[in-house]
């Protein structure tokens, strides 16, 4: 059910090797250590170039041995992946390059040649952990020319008479050409090498930290290693001081990198038991909400991100329905699919190590499958609440616009002219000073204007509270508190304004709550309260009257409890028989 | 006596502007937002403002901004805030601490003339003028404890026009007794409330309209 995409590049047709063929391969290895070995401790050039022949021949062989081992481990644990074999080709290098220790004339020209060939199978190993593939082409062409100027450096000094009697391939003795030939060659190879800690430190800016710090622990015996080779061979061709304890240290700092390699498998593989953790999770509650946490434990990989595919909105969302961005093949990040049959139903983002581990991967996730299922209605559950509560805010916000407008148009345009039209008159009035009738008449017009303009008052301030807008919710509920039908309290503990829908929310829950005192509760007085607790206003209107409101406290509560909603607050009433009556709407509003 | 007005809708500020000039008032400019009232009062020095409590741009609070700016700069400028709604809270906010030069009146007083230009009359000279239904609805407010209930009808009257920002000549004219009598009423009045007696008008305002707020 699972599918690793993207980063991963498994090879399909997978190789499996046959118990017999490892066998075979470690038996070689362990015979070509021992040839080494032989060969180390029978030649006095070694102690006299490179110091102690017992140091450098263990040195030497447990390089070949470890990273042939461990190359073997690879294969038979990932036979897809060249990782392997191309570790068990380092060991081998080592090897055949030791031949160079060699007191026969030919097998020594055949090590020599060689001689520099396990640095640079180092660095291709190195480069291309953990797929055992190089990544893009300028890694390609390093590692390539990396092979060809040590192979070729190594003809051409030897051509040239490098090396001494033994060497078979001299055709003219020119020391100074042949010591020009080493130091290009060995600066070259220095330089690739530090190109290609380079590329390492590159691998870690993009892609951050690795998940497990076993892996980082590789990384750096990697980049050790590199550092030390190029360090070495600029020190051998250039003769810079120690150059033997240098050479000890380079190939300590060689056989770091299995070690590490086997600690990072050991390390995943106790990572495998995690699957069994997660299934007994996911036995007690098949449907945890921190699903996601769970799977982070179980695959070692704090920055895990479940993404659930929701098809009606296609897009993915988090547990919470909110969306998510799946980042592009760029962004360092590794996705893994997870699919239901022939429907997807999430994915997963994760550290690009994890593709390196898929039966991991694979096992989470077929542990995790219904769990996820049901993460992903859960996520559409949210998805489609989330929309429906926005489209409310819409709803009430474009309502409040609009009622907003007719305010402003029957402040400015009725009530305005109503009042011009009764200046007009009572300047009409003074001109009939001597028609007592008219005047009686006018004056009745009048009378009926200041009616007109109390009922458009009555009905501008019901469309909209303009006081609230213009001048904030302290003055507006001051006057809802004078209007009260009984004593009120009036503590706004605020300052400065609030966003206008939360004030007009406000203003018409204490207007529609007093209101209500005033109907039902027989109350002696009330207490209004606004201010800020934490990242919410909070607005409680406490009656200290009958109590026992019932559900339907008025239809016009309800409404506010939209409005409240709306804005992502919510609105709750107490009403004990008795003990009067308590509504409380707490908004959220950053401060 | 000399006024400006700051009012948006040109309707109203040209029957505002007519009815002050007819009624004796010099109006020295006339302007539709708070910036340009602000000019006006620094060049001209008028005696009182007329101010609309909602101007451009916003219509929002711009012009109460610009009463109190002139209320604090220009002390010796009356300032008359009109509006469509009244507010008790905003009444407040424009006195302050002093009813002097200072009057809040629901915007369809203008077309009762005599009361109204006698309230821009009061507010130029230093007194203040307070819409009735302001005072009314603190004192129809609802009390615990209510000491207004000890006032007779008479004395609540009193007490309204007093509120209003009346002098005590004023209230005689407006109830038609004699000013000796509205004196014992007020003196009366204070005695029940525990108010100190003696005030000027406009303090007596503000010393009310705290009273009955509290």
């Amino acid at each position: 059910m699972t599918s690793a995409v993207a980063h991963g590049d498994y090879v399909d047709d997978r190789r499996w090797p046959t118990p017999a063929l490892l066998g075979l391969i470690a038996s070689a290895g362990f015979a070509a250590a021992g040839c080494s070995l032989v060969l180390a401790l029978k030649n006095d050039v070694i102690g006299r170039d490179v110091g102690e022949p017992l140091v450098i021949a263990l040195l030497s062989v447990w390089v070949t041995v470890s990273y042939i081992l461990c190359g073997l481990l690879a294969w038979w644990h990932r036979p897809a992946s060249r990782f392997g074999p191309l570790m068990i080709a380092a060991g081998f290098a080592n090897f055949l390059a030791s031949l160079a220790w060699a007191a026969n004339d030919v097998v020594f020209t055949f090590g020599q040649a060689l001689d520099l060939l396990p640095p640079v199978l180092f660095l291709h190993v190195f480069l291309a952990f953990p797929t055992g593939r190089l990544q893009g082409r300028f890694e390609c062409a390093l590692v390539l020319t990396a092979y060809v100027t040590a192979i070729g450096g190594e003809l051409v000094r030897m051509t040239f008479g490098y090396f001494g009697p033994q060497n078979l391939l001299e055709i003219t003795e020119n020391l100074q050409a042949a010591q020009a030939a080493t130091r290009v060659q060995l600066g070259l190879v220095s330089a690739y090498c530090l190109a290609g800690v380079g590329i390492l430190i590159a691998r870690r800016l993009r892609t951050g930290r690795p998940h497990r710090r076993t892996l980082t622990l590789l990384a750096e015996a990697f980049g050790l290693a590199l550092v030390m080779i190029a360090l070495l061979l600029v020190s051998a061709s250039w003769g810079g001081p120690a150059v033997q304890q240098i050479r000890w240290a380079t190939f300590a700092a060689l056989s770091l990198a299995p070690v590490a390699f086997l600690i990072a498998f050991l390390d995943s593989h106790l990572a495998r038991s995690s699957v069994g953790d997660l299934f007994v999770e996911l036995q007690t509650d098949p449907a945890p909400t921190d699903l996601r946490d769970a799977l982070a434990r179980a695959l070692g990989d704090p920055s895990l991100t479940l993404a659930y595919w929701l098809p009606d909105y296609g897009c993915y969302a988090d547990i919470d329905g909110r969306r998510i961005e799946i980042p592009g093949p760029d962004s360092g990040r590794a996705i893994t699919l997870i699919d239901q049959g022939s429907s997807q139903v999430a994915v997963l983002l994760h550290d690009p190590a994890l593709d390196n581990e898929p039966e991991l991967l694979a096992a989470v996730t077929a542990a995790a499958g219904i769990a996820i299922e049901n993460g992903r209605l859960h996520a559409e559950l949210r998805a489609r609440l989330a929309e429906l509560s926005a489209s409310r805010a819409r709803i009430i916000e474009v309502g409040q616009r609009e009622r907003q407008r007719l305010e402003r148009n029957l402040h400015d345009g009725a009530q305005q002219r109503l009042i011009a039209l009764s200046l007009e008159l009572s300047a009409l009035e003074d001109r009939l000073a001597d028609d007592p009738a008219a005047r009686a008449s006018l004056d009745q017009a009048r009378r009926e204007i200041a009616t007109t303009l109390e009922e458009l008052r009555a009905v501008a301030r019901g469309l909209h509270p303009a006081v609230v807008s213009g001048h904030g919710l302290e003055i507006a509920l001051e006057q809802l508190g004078v209007h009260a039908p009984v004593p009120v309290t009036l503590t706004v503990d605020i300052d400065g304004r609030l966003p206008e829908a939360l004030e007009v929310a406000a203003y018409y829950l204490v207007s529609e709550s007093l209101t209500n005192v005033g109907k039902h509760a027989n109350a002696r007085s009330a207490t209004v309260l606004v201010r800020r607790v934490g990242g919410e206003v909070v607005v409680e209107i406490v009656d200290n009257g009958a109590g026992g409101a019932d559900e339907e406290l008025g239809t016009g509560l309800r409404g506010l409890a939209d409005r409240v909603e709306a804005l992502g607050g919510r609105l709750r009433i107490w009403s004990p028989d008795g003990g009067g009556t308590r509504v409380r709407a707490e908004i959220p509003c950053v401060p | 006596m000399r006024a400006v007005i700051a009012e948006d809708s040109v309707l109203l500020r040209e029957g505002l502007a007519r009815l002050l000039s007819e009624n004796g008032l010099d109006v020295v400019g006339s302007c539709e937002t708070a910036d340009d009232l602000l000019l006006k009062v620094r060049s001209y020095s008028p005696d009182v403002a007329v101010v609309d409590i909602r101007l451009p741009p916003t219509h929002n609070d711009e012009g109460m901004q610009a009463a109190l700016e002139i209320r604090a700069e220009h002390p010796s400028v009356g300032v008359l805030v009109l509006s469509q709604y009244v507010e008790v809270g905003l009444a407040m906010k424009l006195l302050a601490d002093s009813a002097d030069g200072a009057g809040y009146l629901l915007k369809d007083r203008i077309s009762d003339v005599k009361d109204f230009i006698d309230a821009v009359q009061r507010v130029a000279e230093g007194g203040s003028a307070i819409d009735p239904i302001i005072v009314s609805t603190l004192l129809s407010r609802h009390r615990s404890d209510d000491p207004l209930a000890q006032l007779t009808p008479r004395e609540r009257e009193v007490l309204e026009l007093m509120a209003e920002g009346r002098s005590n000549q004023g209230i005689a004219d407006k109830l038609v007794i004699s000013v000796r009598a509205v004196e014992k009423y007020v003196s009366s009045i204070f005695g029940k409330l525990g108010l100190p007696s003696g005030a000027t008008d406009s303090r007596r305002v503000l010393a009310v309209l705290l009273y009955l707020r509290s």
